[in-house]
């Protein structure tokens, strides 16, 4: 609680001063997402103020979505980066992350080589028995997860991709410039969905909280499905826009 | 349907497919693609043939074969139409009323009406949706299914100042955007949607026919029309089972991977 300062002297208001130091706190770093913040008969008892000027701050700061309180469980930080791109651009971290003072890190936490997986290998039109590797990817802003990727290349159009698989490397990349498949589109298939929870620890997200999934089939010149991600988007902090204009 | 949409398809007089093929999957790709969509009219065989220069057999006989795949259809005495169609294509990129995408997918849809009144919202409520302070909202809550199961349900307010009466005269179940045209000339123009991903609640998953806190897809919506006014404010929210597809090009992916890269952190 010592990122809190209060000085009674101060023409201030009280409240002020305890939501202007929470909202500094946060702006610096001190505090970051998901963290708690103490009770109001906490800060009240310390600062020796009345529980009104506690219950004006957090309501000031609830009201400027720096802080949020969860039934039975407290206070929490809350400031985190909401990611809204047009419904068409979902995939485009360098135009919508890398901006103001975001930066956007990828960050692979598997490799692996399977041969089989149903969902993905109906989606690859692979048959059971022919490999396949799997990469899971997190791509976060200022340390909190944007999307997780489940990215699935098979062997027969990625040979030896375990010796030229870099972590930086953008799909696209990879896809067009080391393997040189030509890609044709994109086809997505927007869905909700639940999260079970290993997917809401990887999204720092609660279990069962919604989250927008995004199933990609990544198609090249020839018509064979080059690659297959799957994509989780915490759903309270994705937001996708459409234009529709009358035809 | 401009005819100069056609000139894409080319014969190829090499090739070992023949012609009509060629036609058949030149079409199909347009269809795919959304060149051409649900309910759009095509060529009569006839204006095609003439302007591929090819002979009416040819055309004819790939109209039967995208008839056969389920492409098209013929009404008569329209003529050949497209029948392909993905449900959400049509609620989040036209402005095709859910009614008939739903009927477009082979359900039976129906529209019940749960609930309707006129609102007064606090200013600060209608300046944050986009409306002007004291204006008077006719409030829809309506339930569209498809044979009988809930599909999607929509909430919308539609202010009274354009809308004269509407709530006197407005039955509930009436498709929106049909009734706005014919009883008030007025057309959506313009539809600004933003999508998220959300947990229901207990009172929206009852109605849907889901459990509370499914994930469902919420739809904010603001409709304007020709004159660019604000005139359906909307949010619809969806089954948990409700999925749509969207397809980047190419040419959409090479605008943004060729530009230059930003220097990654890892």
């Amino acid at each position: 609680m010592d990122y809190i300062y209060v000085n009674k002297k101060l023409k201030t208001p009280i409240y002020k001063q305890i939501s202007n130091s929470i909202t500094k706190a946060i702006d610096e770093g001190v505090l970051s997402y998901n963290d708690k913040l103490p009770t109001e008969k906490e800060i009240c008892k310390t600062f020796s103020i009345s529980p009104t000027a506690v219950k004006m701050a957090y309501e000031d700061l609830i009201l400027n979505q720096k802080i949020k309180r969860i039934k039975g469980k407290g206070t929490y930080v809350t400031n985190r980066y909401l990611f809204h791109t047009p419904l068409h651009e979902f995939y485009q971290v360098d135009t919508y992350i890398n901006t103001k003072d975001l930066t956007y890190q990828y960050q692979d936490i598997m490799f692996d080589y399977i041969d089989e997986d149903i969902t993905a290998y109906r989606m690859l039109k692979l048959t059971k028995g022919e490999h396949c590797y799997v990469i899971l990817r997190l791509i976060k802003a200022n340390r909190n997860p944007v999307m997780l990727q489940k990215i699935y290349l098979p062997e027969k159009y990625f040979p030896k991709l375990q010796h030229k698989h870099e972590e930086s490397n953008r799909l696209y990349d990879l896809i067009e410039q080391k393997y040189n498949h030509k890609i044709k589109n994109m086809n997505n298939t927007f869905s909700p969905i639940n999260a079970s929870s290993d997917e809401a620890l990887l999204l720092k997200i609660e279990v069962d909280d919604a989250i927008y999934f995004v199933r990609s089939k990544i198609v090249d010149i020839k018509d064979q499905v080059v690659a297959y991600v799957a994509n989780y988007f915490p759903g309270e902090f994705t937001e996708f826009e459409v234009m529709v204009h009358a035809l | 349907m401009r005819s100069d949409r056609f000139e894409s398809i080319s014969i190829d007089r090499r090739s070992s497919v023949s012609y009509d093929d060629q036609i058949k999957e030149s079409i199909k790709a347009l269809i795919l693609d959304q060149t051409f969509y649900y309910q759009a009219l095509l060529p009569t065989p006839q204006q095609l043939a003439k302007l591929l220069h090819v002979e009416t057999e040819l055309t004819e006989k790939a109209y039967k074969k995208l008839v056969k795949e389920n492409y098209i259809k013929y009404i008569d005495p329209k003529g050949y139409v497209v029948a392909y169609f993905e449900l959400t294509n049509y609620f989040f990129y036209r402005n095709i009323a859910i009614y008939d995408a739903i009927s477009a997918l082979g359900l039976s849809p129906s529209i019940e009406c749960i609930e309707k009144k006129v609102v007064q919202l606090t200013d600060a409520e209608l300046q944050s949706m986009g409306f002007s302070t004291g204006e008077k909202l006719f409030y829809i809550n309506r339930i569209y299914k498809g044979n009988d199961k809930p599909i999607i349900i929509l909430e919308n307010y539609i202010p009274l100042s354009i809308f004269k009466d509407m709530d006197k005269k407005f039955t509930g179940t009436e498709p929106l955007n049909a009734y706005m045209d014919k009883e008030y000339n007025l057309k959506a123009k313009l539809s600004f949607r933003v999508t998220k991903a959300v947990n229901l609640s207990s009172k929206l998953a009852s109605i849907l026919g889901e459990r509370k806190n499914a994930a469902s897809i919420e739809s904010t919506n603001k409709v304007y029309d020709q004159f660019d006014r604000l005139i359906d404010y909307g949010q619809s929210h969806t089954t948990s089972s409700y999925y749509f597809q969207a397809l980047v090009t190419r040419e959409e992916m090479l605008s943004y991977y060729q530009k230059e890269q930003i220097p990654l952190t890892t």
